[in-house]
């Protein structure tokens, strides 16, 4: 389409009238106002809150103390005090645990089901529709889900545990497996993302790739790992770098199953600086803490954009 | 491929099916119990199924936030395709030097955790007084679902082929004419998905409600959290609004799921 159109402004440009090129700025002008609005507004809406949220990180902005919103007199003191925070450095390393297991799992488990649903089969395209489910419900659903099935009293599964005989405990109040329980919802929610993914780019793999490979008489095991994996190594790295970010957002479950407890182990940096903000108050600490957040999801969106060229088109 | 590993993969698809539909079956299920038969244990969940959940939540304050939930997700929704669309038409058909940057603008501000724009809104919010407005909410919806229309919208129109346009203009039409009246009338599918994704992401907003809201403009989502701080886990009204928070949710994306599907991979298919 590209070279189409540029084709097409050659060949206007050749006949070389002064009404053509009145033509082509008159279209120029006409995309830049259609497209200034929107600019506008998104600069609005996005870029200047972020301003203000860099400027507040300057300061020690407290609710509960008057004419701290512009007090600039030590404007690093959030920033030395996110060196020597214990709790942060905690926090962090829970965002560590949770980025590193969520994602690790969902590539696992989206690779393996996907291999497995990748047969030419009309059921098995339709069922493609069930796996939506997870990734489209309310995040607030799923963390209400899953604190139903890990309450005791009620959850069907302590039911069968009780019938066994086995004592469990109540994972989300125990301080060894608060996270683990929090990964394994996380891992239910998401990991149709990474196997639609990874179905959608081993279903565009040609058949010769591997027919060939089994003609030379590699096993299954080979193929997957010398053919398979090498196709769509690009698509599971796109799609771990998409969880990742999602990874550092991780509230609804947090807050629902766990309120960051037992204790901090389950408080992760996104919910630290809630925390700060909203319960204690300290708006301008938090803001730093989230200038942090901030500067590492636009390193990692930049990762992205690079990998799969968003921005330049295919012609 | 022999039958019986054919039929090995059957069952294996099927634990699968179970697996991912089962914990969200539970709370439908809960949905139409009694408190005291939810906590009856095994015995209690074959009880006859009773309404008096949900006719609880429409008879209280539930049905008021359910609508907050709606009227905001709709207006920032329109808002969003009014001026996204327009702009993702013109960025489709133009290079722009700072192509880049605004690529990587529009996917930061889909990416950043809520609490960044959330900080400064709440600031900006409270000497404006826009707390606990839907307004406010609109606004703070606009953050994502502007670039989500701008995202999906300019990957439909450069899909769809200029020579329309093209033939259009050459018949002395004006460029505004070739845009509403041969690009936007074929592009009723991709404006209808791009509206029901924003719808979804604005509906299924929990941070923002919960922090910008108090009790007038509260959104459905957060009402339902609610019922456990407040209101003695009442496990039965849980489910129910539960339910009905994730009841539009599920209609409306098996309306769009083939474009679910690829809206989601095509970006990452591609490279």
């Amino acid at each position: 389409m590209r070279a189409e159109a540029a084709f097409m402004s050659l060949v206007l440009m050749a006949i070389d009238t002064a009404a053509t090129s009145q033509f082509v700025r008159d279209r120029q002008r006409f995309y830049w106002y259609l497209l200034c609005p929107v600019l506008v507004v998104l600069m609005l809406v996005t870029v200047a809150p972020t301003i203000y949220l860099i400027i507040t990180s300057f300061t020690p902005l407290s609710l509960t103390r008057p004419g701290t919103a512009l007090d600039f007199s030590d404007p690093l003191i959030n920033y030395r005090m996110l060196m020597s925070d214990s709790r942060l450095h905690n926090s962090l390393w829970v965002q560590t645990k949770l980025s590193f297991w969520t994602v690790s799992l969902q590539l696992l488990f989206g690779f393996a089901f996907a291999l497995l649903l990748n047969l030419r089969s009309n059921v098995l395209v339709a069922l493609r529709t069930v796996f939506l489910i997870p990734m489209v419900l309310p995040p607030i659903v799923v963390a209400i889900i899953w604190k139903v099935l890990y309450t005791p009293d009620i959850s069907p599964f302590w039911w069968i545990f009780e019938s066994l005989g086995w004592d469990v405990p109540a994972l989300i109040t125990d301080a060894n497996w608060a996270l683990t329980s929090i990964i394994i919802a996380d891992t239910w929610q998401w990991f149709p993302f990474t196997m639609l993914m990874t179905l959608a780019s081993l279903q565009m793999m040609p058949e010769e790739y591997t027919e060939a490979a089994r003609v030379d008489g590699a096993n299954a095991w080979q193929i997957t790992w010398y053919v398979v994996l090498p196709h769509i190594k690009g698509v599971l790295l796109v799609a771990g770098l998409f969880r990742l970010i999602d990874s550092i957002k991780a509230f609804p479950l947090i807050y629902i199953l766990t309120e960051g407890g037992p204790g901090s182990v389950t408080e992760v940096t996104n919910y630290y600086g809630f925390i700060q903000a909203f319960n204690f108050s300290y708006l301008g600490y938090s803001s730093a803490i989230t200038v942090v957040l901030v500067a590492i999801t636009v390193l990692l969106s930049a990762a992205v954009i690079s990998l799969i060229g968003w921005g330049q088109r295919v012609d | 491929m022999n039958p019986w590993s054919r039929r090995l993969i059957y069952a294996a698809v099927i634990l699968l099916v179970i697996m991912v539909m089962f914990p969200f079956l539970w709370i439908l299920v809960l949905s139409f119990k009694t408190t005291n038969q939810i906590f009856a244990g095994p015995s209690g969940l074959f009880a006859a199924p009773t309404f008096q959940n949900y006719a609880a939540l429409w008879d209280g304050e539930f049905r008021k936030s359910f609508m907050n939930s709606a009227i905001a997700s709709i207006v920032s929704t329109g808002l969003a395709l009014i001026l996204g669309v327009p702009g993702a038409y013109a960025l489709s058909r133009t290079s722009m030097r700072s192509e880049k940057s605004l690529s990587l603008l529009i996917l930061a501000s889909r990416m950043a955790p809520p609490i960044a724009f959330t900080i400064p809104y709440f600031l900006a919010y409270r000497y404006i007084g826009l707390i606990d407005t839907l307004s406010g909410l609109i606004i703070i919806y606009l953050t994502f679902n502007l670039s989500l229309v701008v995202w999906l919208m300019r990957s439909f129109f450069d899909a769809c082929p200029r020579s329309l346009e093209e033939a259009a203009l050459i018949d002395g039409a004006t460029p505004w004419q070739a845009f509403t009246r041969i690009i936007l009338p074929i592009s009723g599918p991709g404006l209808a998905a791009t509206a029901i994704l924003c719808f979804l992401y604005s509906w299924n907003d929990f941070f923002f409600s919960l922090i910008l809201t108090r009790k007038e403009s509260m959104t459905a989502p957060v009402a339902v959290v609610n019922f456990m701080n407040y209101e003695g886990w009442e496990w039965g009204r849980i489910a129910a609004g539960g339910t009905m928070v994730m009841l539009p949710v599920l209609v409306f994306s098996m309306v769009v799921r083939k474009f679910l599907i690829q809206g989601m991979t095509a970006g990452a298919v591609k490279g």
